[in-house]
């Protein structure tokens, strides 16, 4: 008996499956997990800031904060938050790109008080003024304050994907553009959320200890909302980027936060994939001490807190220890994050982590490494979704990239399959070292440009004595040649970010 | 155990050297959560210039032993697949490991080894001390950090609450130098007495037991507890203010000092609801100056859970600076309201319903159920008070919530501190 359970229990960590008499369908995502004693919901519209419309960046994250942090038809907010208190229950929404997921989960034993709630937040939203007011103030307080200054970790990263995306309909971060969210009315709300919040634009993620009628019912409801158009838009064509391309934003700083990187053409589900996850896990896994760009800038030479690099959207990497889930997009970027390094240290950290990736680019991973990696990720990615929402958010994101199976499951599954060859060749097939966006959050920009366009030698002192071999590895970093031209750098105050 | 709100049975065993164990079963497909709760943390820095030094060390604990160096150690890490991580706060310090289940033995030899047998050497250590810089450098930028700094400084004379967890500047820079000290410290603090784990997930109680024993049955006692020293009654109001080099709205935060978490102690339990009651996001005021004025972008109280004094805190963001005083008074409004008038009985039993489903839906994984246990486990020494807290939550009456505002929301127990952006 213990041996069933068991099969069961691994299978229901990463497949959907059917649910009694309900099944996973087009438009439906179901993840049995009978000893849950919750319910997790996630309903998931195919609309996201790229469907902003030019002049109202920040539209589509406003029109879902709309639905789920304000009134509804029935109730106002404050009589919204009364009831779902002592259900000690939320419901939220997302926005990245290219999803909006309105999401919720709550104990079965108040799913019969909860249930109505969430689904009048996504049917019948009020869309009142005084509820707009507040969370245009709200988003504007982030894109002003909280990212341009209290936050250079993710300001370096939200500027490196605009420049990246810059002109394209992924040009702009989530939250939009400083003036563009004041101009944000209540039609255009009402605009947005008639045409994208329709019954032909989404998914529905049901996971945990539901039953066949929950199932029903919100199917039945959700089927309610208007007729529409389920939106197809192409990925966006990024302009190439011509040798290293600097953008320096200028700011009263006493530590310099770097984040770099590429657009790529290539996404989850397919084994290249795969393979160049087991080279980007080497070079920089997340958050862990695995990293080799961790270990060299961090652990070797204590400059920092640590360094990592990404092949999907990784935001709030300050917070999140493990992936996050539905912030799919069909472009992916190639990301190095360093998280602030001492300024004095910021030219040579930067030769650091390049030195590094153009070696690996350069040289592919050795035999070693590949084993080690590879049966690393085996195993780590078994912590990516401990949780049945976080499983259902993977399941959600497998029917947005359109994976075989379940991503997790074939995660591992690849770890038994790809060879060095095969990583090897994802690098030199999706990874290339001069061609690159490079955006540095510092203080004296005019200064670091300098450096950076002579080549000026970057030494570097420590507080403490380092082995020979640092230190011989050091003589190479300090010159290391950055090929950067004056015209490919530009200087940006802080305060100019955002802003329109 | 039948009245019990912890939904999980758990096993519980005492080395004869002191260290605790504690094994929660769950129904986790093949994963174990392995906390290892050291009972000291920032408060424990009694020394002079060595603030910030229980945080120091738990980055320390990742540099290796004799047995298995720092590099072999990362790389077993790395070969098993753990999520491992560890943080460090006012009261404790927390290892934390996330594996498979084939990988116990394996864990429990490696976390016993460098808790016995940590080794490294000074130039190490003091490369460490960068990184640890850097965490601090990179925590500056954030206005809370700064407000939080500044609040526990001035509230605190003597107690170490008085600087935050990551310790005060001039320390973080000096520690290279205290190579010699960081010895000691392991030898004081990093003794089975001091030390509880607690081992949740697909585990086997008496095989779990049986590993324990042999890989930490030869560790020594020897824990010597720090003579903290309390802080004395505050007998007035302080006020001050801190500047923010960057660009942020105005924060309040109005501080008073408490007690230490005690379940016997009513007013203490009945503070816990206070704060929800008064400023939690379905009170009266969270509703008028949030929603309906939107003068503020939040506002919030935060009653901890602690060994010695804490401060209980009611903060808040405001849009305007030339609402603070209004925001303050608004605040102190509602806690002398709540001193005169006891608060209706249904939303109590609302608040008290929160608290039991917040509780239980928080415990999911075997990472949260052992994490969500290691500041009780850290304060108590176990996790018997999860029932007692909760069994005298359940007790708490609108008199009790009378009784706890009129002792604590004094302003003779105030600090107030006002951050402001240095941009404008």
């Amino acid at each position: 008996m213990k041996t069933i359970v068991r099969i069961f229990t691994v299978l229901t960590l990463f497949v959907s499956i059917h649910c009694g008499g309900s099944v996973s369908d087009d438009k439906t995502v179901l993840l049995t997990v009978p000893n849950d004693p919750t319910v997790s919901f996630r309903v998931w519209f195919k609309v996201g800031s790229q469907n902003d419309p030019p002049g109202k960046e920040g539209l589509a994250n406003i029109t879902a904060s709309m639905l789920t942090d304000a009134a509804t038809k029935q109730n106002s907010y404050e009589q919204i938050l009364d009831k779902l208190y002592p259900l000690a229950a939320s419901y939220n929404a997302s926005t990245s790109v290219e999803m909006t997921v309105i999401s919720g989960r709550s104990h079965k034993d108040n799913l019969k008080e909860y249930f109505p709630l969430f689904t009048q937040a996504i049917l019948e939203p009020a869309l009142k003024q005084d509820d707009l007011d507040r969370i245009k103030s709200r988003v504007t307080n982030y894109l002003e304050n909280i990212l341009r200054y209290a936050s250079d970790e993710e300001l370096g990263k939200a500027v490196l994907y605009n420049e990246i995306f810059a002109g394209t309909p992924y040009g702009h971060i989530d939250e939009g553009l400083i003036e563009s969210v004041k101009s944000i009315t209540l039609d255009d709300v009402r605009g947005f959320y008639q045409e994208h919040y329709t019954k032909d634009n989404f998914v529905v993620g049901v996971g945990g200890g539901f039953d066949d009628t929950l199932v029903r019912q919100l199917k039945e409801q959700l089927a309610g909302l208007p007729v529409g158009k389920s939106n197809k838009a192409l990925p966006p064509s990024p302009k190439a980027i011509n040798g290293m391309e600097v953008v320096i934003v200028e700011k009263d700083a006493a530590s310099t936060a770097i984040s770099m990187g590429f657009p790529m053409d290539l996404l989850r589900g397919s084994k290249e994939w795969y393979a160049l996850a087991i080279a980007n896990s080497w070079l920089g896994e997340h958050r862990n001490s695995s990293s080799h760009l961790y270990h060299v800038i961090r652990e070797s030479r204590g400059l920092n807190y640590g360094d990592y690099s990404y092949i999907e959207n990784f935001p709030n990497g300050g917070r999140l220890s493990m992936p996050p889930q539905n912030v799919a997009r069909r472009k992916q970027i190639f990301e190095i994050w360093i998280r602030p390094v001492p300024n004095e240290a910021r030219h040579f950290a930067l030769r650091a982590a390049l030195r590094e990736f153009q070696m690996l680019v350069e040289k592919g991973m050795t035999q070693e490494n590949f084993e080690l990696t590879r049966n690393f990720l085996k195993k780590y990615v078994l912590h990516y979704a401990p949780t049945t929402m976080e499983r259902l958010g993977y399941a959600l994101d497998d029917r947005f990239y359109d994976v075989d199976g379940s991503h997790l499951e074939r995660f591992r599954k690849m770890m038994d399959e790809i060879t060095l060859a095969d990583v090897n060749a994802a690098i030199k097939k999706h990874w290339q070292y001069g061609d690159m966006k490079v955006v540095i959050i510092t203080n004296e920009a005019e200064k670091m440009k300098d450096a950076l366009v002579s080549n000026t030698p970057s030494p570097i002192t420590y507080t403490s004595p380092k082995p020979e071999d640092i230190l011989t590895e050091d003589k190479e970093i300090i010159s290391f040649p950055l090929d950067i031209k004056t015209e490919s750098v530009k200087t940006i105050p802080v305060a100019d970010l955002f802003v329109k | 155990m039948a009245g019990s709100i912890f939904p999980y049975e758990y096993k519980q065993e005492v080395l004869p050297n002191g260290l605790k164990v504690i094994m929660i079963p769950m129904d986790s497909p093949g994963l174990v959560a392995y906390y290892s709760i050291v009972r000291t943390g920032s408060r424990d820095e009694v020394e002079k210039g060595k603030s910030g030094f229980a945080h120091f060390f738990e980055h320390m604990m990742f540099r290796g032993t004799k047995n298995y160096p720092g590099p072999v150690y990362d790389s077993i890490m790395t070969t098993i697949g753990a999520d491992a991580n560890a943080y460090t706060t006012d009261d404790l310090t927390a290892y934390h490991l996330n594996f498979a289940k084939d990988d116990l033995e394996k864990v429990v030899e490696l976390e016993s080894d460098r808790f016995q047998n940590l080794s490294y050497p000074e130039s190490g250590f003091q490369t460490e001390a960068g990184a640890v810089y850097g965490e601090y450098r990179k925590g500056i930028t954030q206005p809370f950090w700064v407000l939080n700094e500044k609040m526990q400084n001035l509230a605190y004379d003597v107690h170490t609450y008085k600087h935050t967890t990551i310790g005060f500047e001039e320390d973080i820079k000096a520690m290279p130098q205290a190579f010699e000290y960081s010895k000691g410290f392991f030898n004081r603090f990093y003794r089975p007495e001091n030390v509880v784990l607690v081992v949740a997930g697909d585990i086997d109680p008496s095989a779990t037991v049986t590993l324990v024993k042999k890989y930490y049955g030869g560790w020594e006692k020897g824990y010597v507890q720090p003579q903290v020293t309390p802080e004395p009654p505050q007998k007035k109001e302080r006020i001050g203010n801190v500047s923010y080099s960057g660009k942020t709205l105005p924060i309040i935060d109005i501080a008073y000092k408490g007690d230490a978490l005690d379940p016997e102690n009513t007013d203490y339990v009945a503070s816990l609801l206070l704060g929800d009651l008064a400023f939690g996001e379905n009170s009266d005021l969270y509703k008028k100056l949030y929603i309906q004025e939107q003068k503020v972008q939040f506002i919030g109280a935060s009653i901890p859970m602690n060994r010695d004094v804490p401060l209980f805190e009611i903060y808040s963001m405001v849009k305007s600076e030339n609402d603070l005083d209004y925001i303050r008074d608004e605040v102190y409004k509602t806690l002398e309201t709540f001193k005169t008038n006891p608060v209706d009985a249904t939303k109590l039993e609302n608040l008290k319903k929160r608290n039991k489903y917040s509780f239980l839906m928080g415990l999911d994984t075997p990472d949260n159920v052992a994490g969500g246990l290691a500041r009780l486990v850290a304060v108590t020494g176990g996790i018997d008070i999860v029932d007692q807290l909760y069994g005298q939550m359940e007790k708490v009456t609108p008199e009790h919530i009378t009784s706890a505002a009129k002792k604590y929301f004094v302003p003779e127990r105030r600090t107030v501190v006002v951050l402001k952006g240095v941009q404008k």
